[in-house]
């Protein structure tokens, strides 16, 4: 993922700004997984999908006006959410999560009354996480919980840690405060922690 | 006191660095003492590393040939519009 202010994306908006399919399909490319994230928030798979297909065309017009204040990154994961938001107003729909627990009840049930671990964490990760990238089971499995997050959790964590938006941006986009990215953040890293757990101490996923 | 359950619950705060000041000391000093802490916040780190490193976010290919095509298309029909009204 490029960095805004790299010469490389300069070069790209001005060849997107000079209507360069070319450009645009390298585009798509590099920056749809991200703009899914954002809509995949807000909206089931399929319309989020959509939204996404309908912004790339929206952005051909777009660009022209694009000033270059944000990373062209951010610009467009502003445009998708905003035509989230949109859309969402119009079937009078909201998003629904729930920020009030902040530990998942798998792991919370690892603790004893007095706070302290029952159930502590047997194995320690060794190995760094390239090599342990080198199992393509445990990549399938990631695959798999991965897909399995809610939106919101997914949607966040790809933003943070895969796209790596700086919280304000997230919060900005995801239209949600910083305390309940902080949750959604922790949900779904827990979620992970504890596949990767099982997988080491079985095998399985 | 800080107990184990509780550093679970701020955990990720402190990976990310938002702890504030008093926060951050009572979870190093608890760290200091709990080797199962320790291990869980370790194993956390990694667990986000890996995430990190597996969300290279593979594209689903036919969605990007999709609009890659819808694009282009978009771009025929621009340039024709122009060159219409000029």
């Amino acid at each position: 993922m490029s960095d805004p202010d790299t010469p490389r994306e300069a070069t790209l908006i001005q060849s997107l700004k000079a209507g360069d399919n070319r450009s645009y399909q390298e585009a798509v490319r590099v920056y749809t997984p991200g703009m899914l994230a954002v809509a995949r928030f807000y909206l089931d798979h399929s319309s989020a999908e959509e939204i996404v297909q309908d912004c790339w065309v929206t952005v051909i017009d777009a660009i022209q006006e694009f000033e270059g204040r944000s990373g062209l990154k951010t610009w467009l994961h502003r445009i998708v959410a905003n035509r989230c938001k949109n859309r969402l107003r119009s079937s009078k729909r909201e998003v629904a999560t729930d920020f009030s627990e902040s530990l998942e009840p798998e792991l919370a049930s690892r603790f004893n009354s007095t706070g302290r671990w029952d159930l502590p964490p047997k194995l320690q990760f060794h190995e760094s996480a390239d090599t342990l990238m080198e199992n393509g089971a445990l990549g399938d499995c990631l695959d798999k919980h991965l897909s399995a997050l809610p939106e919101t959790q997914r949607s966040a964590l790809m933003l943070y840690e895969a796209h790596q938006h700086k919280s304000d941006d997230v919060c900005n986009i995801l239209d949600v405060s910083a305390s309940n990215l902080r949750v959604l953040l922790h949900r779904a890293r827990q979620k992970i922690f504890l596949m990767v757990e099982t997988f080491q101490e079985t095998g399985e996923c | 006191m800080l107990m184990c359950r509780d550093l679970a619950v701020i955990a990720s705060d402190y990976i990310d660095g938002e702890l504030a000041g008093r926060q951050n000391l009572s979870v190093k000093m608890h760290l200091m003492m709990c080797k199962d802490c320790r291990t869980f916040i370790g194993n956390l780190r990694a667990s986000i590393e890996l995430m990190k490193a597996h969300s290279s976010t593979q594209p689903d290919e036919e969605l990007l040939r999709r609009i890659g095509e819808r694009v282009a298309e978009a771009l025929i029909a621009r340039k024709s519009h122009g060159s219409e009204s000029e």
